[in-house]
């Protein structure tokens, strides 16, 4: 059986994670997202520590958006560790963030970012970014193999 | 080890007198009788001062001098002239062959052990100090140059060079060189020049100068003089020479700067004496000489004002009626040098010169005397006179060195408090730029999550409920949109605007041209449909910081481009033109223009002259170029008639090709 390809959104802002949800459906984008609300819970389900200590790690995200502003620990910090950890470090992080800051941009992909996606005040435009992320992460890229 | 003295003289009775003295004053001594056992005796051994008469039976005495300060071993040896005065010129001439000091004769047996102890003084001092004395050499002609420096750095000196004199006065400013040795002749900042701004320089004032010049005669000495220079040598002298005067130099400075116990009152004086008349000069002189005074007596103004410019006395004895120069006018010369205003002048009168005596008191002499009067009175004065300047001397050290103690206390207070203000305005500024930053991060990003949300929801509203709505409530969703779209713009242009007066400018040479060209052709990209005109000189260019400065053009041209959106056949230039000074850089345009009443309002951040219905716009854009602008340097200004046009001028730093 194909694994099913999930997507792992950090974002604590809940209207912002209502619309980006919203936007995946409207784009039949209809995977199974989970949501992480900061940078402790996303870490804890990718490193399967914490809350999800006992998960099975064969269901690992098959792309994590990733805001940069987020309560206990950034986004920044939150990719720093990803692309430490040898298990989860070939993992695609798309960075969705309010910020064009260019210290953001340059920290962002500095480590490692695979796409840095600044989100548009226009839900239209903002619908259609999501749509062409769904459609290369989701269905053009091949996933790392899980370790 | 003894100080040794050689003595040189042909004199039995000199010989045998000096020799005592010496030997009591703690020296050894050796005597010659003739030039070839002087030079015998200077090969075999090691001499700290030598006395040398001029007139001996097998030559010139100045031969021997002038041979050995050119050599190497003994060009350091103090030599002091000791002979029959027969004119100043004589006094002047054994001077500039390098000679130390010179002495007449008949002499005062106390005045040379004296001078004679000081010498070898000196001479410690001197070995003592480290041997790599700093020189500066400024001089515009390369051959000199060179050539100097490397008898100097043959002499052991360290050597720096400067090609004129505003690179001189840079060098000795920052390093502080021991002795200068200045060219006269130089374009731009000549030698006098030169000294002059040295001698006005806190720092540098003590610093020995010896000014060179090709021209010949007393008048350049004396202007070389009088600008400070502490010796004076022609460009042609033998190079050994132009050595030893700069060791001799050097000596001396190094004998006043140090502020050792300065000759005290009781010291032997040198008077000159100026007189036509050589009978009168004779009796004054036999007079002087009894009171242990070394006697100069020159025969005009002309060889007063010569013998000054190589040797310092400590009086001067000066008849007002005489042929040439008159006694008026050398007075007045005297007494206008910087040099030698100080030494006390008193003027010789006949009784009944009274006329004459007056002028030369304006003149600026310290005291009279009438010829006729007697010597005993006239010797009074003198020694009243040199006691006046021996106090006035002493004030005045004083108060030098008072006033440099206060003037390098009040420097470093300064540049202390300089320092520290600096550190604190730049840590001030370090701080608030950092809170600038992180609240422009805020604003990025807080302020535009709420837009979104409120955007978002009102299109999610008008779709999911879209057979529910009428017209006008959609409507009234639009509206909100819009509402939320504007903001966002606004929020962007107000970072963009914070952004242009953070960012850190890296100045390059930016072609305007090029840029002009790429920013109008992604403008033609945006609006396909849109007929516009580009005129755009070739080759502008100026320097200043690439990302800014496309920033700026882009705002300018695209608010051409916007405001010729009405017109048929729009047209852009860019160009540039010549204005009072400078270039000045000018987009024009034939667009909606604007009236000039409201000119002032233009670079103003939020201000607008036309409104979102005729022109969709922030009102930010003409603010960011103006500081973007300003922060090169330049600036920015505009003329405009409404429904003609705008023209648009900027300057920015021109590159200077090559």
């Amino acid at each position: 059986m194909v694994a099913e390809k999930i997507i792992l959104l950090v974002e604590d802002n809940q209207a912002d994670e209502e619309l980006t949800l919203r936007a995946l459906a409207r784009n039949n984008i209809l995977n199974r997202v989970i949501v992480a609300r900061d940078g402790v819970e996303a870490l804890d389900y990718l490193q399967g520590s914490g809350a999800h200590a006992s998960k099975d790690r064969s269901q690992m995200p098959a792309v994590v958006l990733l805001d940069l502003k987020l309560p206990k620990i950034d986004g920044l910090e939150v990719l720093r560790r990803v692309r430490a950890d040898e298990r989860i470090k070939l993992l695609p992080v798309v960075i969705l963030t309010s910020s064009k800051e260019e210290s953001d941009l340059i920290a962002g992909y500095s480590l490692g970012a695979n796409s840095y996606i600044r989100k548009p005040v226009s839900f239209e435009k903002f619908s259609e970014a999501v749509r062409h992320l769904g459609m290369y992460w989701l269905l053009m890229n091949e996933s790392p193999p899980v370790r | 080890m003894k100080p040794s003295v050689l003595i040189v003289d042909d004199s039995l009775t000199v010989r045998m007198d000096l020799d005592g003295a010496l030997r009591e004053a703690g020296f050894d001594t050796a005597q010659c009788a003739t030039l070839v056992a002087a030079r015998e005796a200077l090969a075999k051994a090691a001499f700290s001062l030598i006395i040398l008469d001029v007139l001996l039976p097998d030559g010139d005495g100045l031969d021997l001098l002038r041979d050995i300060k050119r050599s190497l071993a003994t060009a350091s040896i103090p030599v002091m002239l000791l002979t029959t005065e027969t004119e100043v010129q004589d006094r002047v001439r054994g001077i500039h062959t390098g000679a130390d000091e010179y002495v007449g004769k008949p002499y005062d047996v106390t005045y040379v052990v004296s001078r004679a102890l000081e010498f070898v003084r000196r001479g410690q001092e001197e070995v003592a100090r480290d041997a790599n004395v700093e020189v500066l050499v400024v001089d515009d002609s390369a051959t000199f140059r060179e050539e100097l420096k490397s008898h100097l750095e043959t002499a052991r000196y360290r050597v720096m060079t400067a090609v004129s004199g505003e690179e001189g006065l840079r060098k000795a400013a920052d390093l502080r060189p021991a002795l200068i040795v200045v060219d006269g002749v130089m374009p731009g900042i000549d030698g006098v020049t030169f000294i002059r701004r040295i001698r006005s320089d806190v720092g540098l004032r003590h610093t020995p100068c010896l000014l060179l010049t090709a021209s010949d005669g007393g008048n350049g000495e004396v202007q070389a003089l009088e600008a400070g220079a502490d010796a004076y040598l022609r460009k042609g002298s033998d190079m050994a020479l132009i050595l030893a005067r700069l060791a001799a130099v050097q000596r001396s400075a190094q004998s006043t700067a140090s502020w050792g116990q300065p000759t005290g009152y009781l010291a032997p004086k040198r008077v000159l004496a100026v007189d036509d008349s050589a009978t009168y000069l004779q009796s004054l002189a036999d007079e002087l000489a009894l009171e242990r005074y070394d006697t100069v007596l020159a025969r005009s103004g002309q060889e007063a004002l010569d013998l000054l410019a190589v040797q310092p006395v400590d009086a001067i004895l000066l008849d007002l009626i005489m042929p040439g120069l008159s006694g008026e006018e050398t007075c007045r010369r005297i007494k206008s040098s910087p040099a030698w205003r100080d030494i006390p002048l008193i003027i010789l009168t006949a009784l009944d010169e009274k006329e004459a005596m007056l002028a030369g008191i304006n003149a600026g002499a310290d005291d009279y005397i009438t010829k006729s009067g007697d010597f005993e009175v006239l010797k009074a004065r003198v020694r009243a006179q040199l006691r006046r300047k021996q106090f006035e001397d002493e004030n005045r050290r004083i108060r030098e060195q008072l006033i440099s103690k206060e003037m390098e206390a009040a420097e470093a207070r300064a540049a202390r408090e300089l320092a520290q203000t600096r550190a604190q305005l730049l840590s001030d500024l370090e701080r608030k730029n950092e809170e600038l930053e992180s609240f422009s991060y805020s604003v990025s990003h807080d302020l535009r999550a709420p837009l979104r949300a409120i955007e978002g929801f009102s299109h999610a509203l008008r779709e999911d409920y879209e057979p529910r709505l009428d017209e006008n409530a959609k409507h009234y969703l639009n509206r909100i949109c819009e509402a939320a779209e504007r903001m966002s713009e606004l929020i962007d242009a107000l970072l963009e605007l914070s952004r242009v007066s953070r960012r850190e400018m890296h100045f390059e040479r930016v072609d305007l041209s090029a840029l002009a060209q790429s920013i109008v052709a992604e403008l033609r990209r945006a609006q396909p449909d849109r007929q516009v005109e580009f005129v755009v000189e070739e080759g502008l260019c100026a320097k200043g910081d690439p990302p800014l400065l496309r920033v700026a053009l882009s705002n300018l041209l695209g608010n051409a481009w916007k405001y010729t959106g009405k017109r048929e056949e729009a047209r852009i230039e860019f160009g540039v033109r010549t204005l009072g000074t400078g270039r000045t850089f000018v987009i024009k345009d034939n667009g909606a223009g604007f009236d000039m009443e409201y000119v002032g309002k233009l670079f103003g951040a939020f201000q607008r002259l036309h409104t979102d219905r005729e022109f969709a716009g922030t009102g930010v854009g003409l603010a960011t170029v103006q500081r973007i602008i300003r922060r090169h340097g330049g600036d920015v200004w505009a003329e405009g008639v409404v429904d003609v046009g705008s023209t648009f001028f900027f300057t920015l730093p021109i590159v200077t090709e090559g």
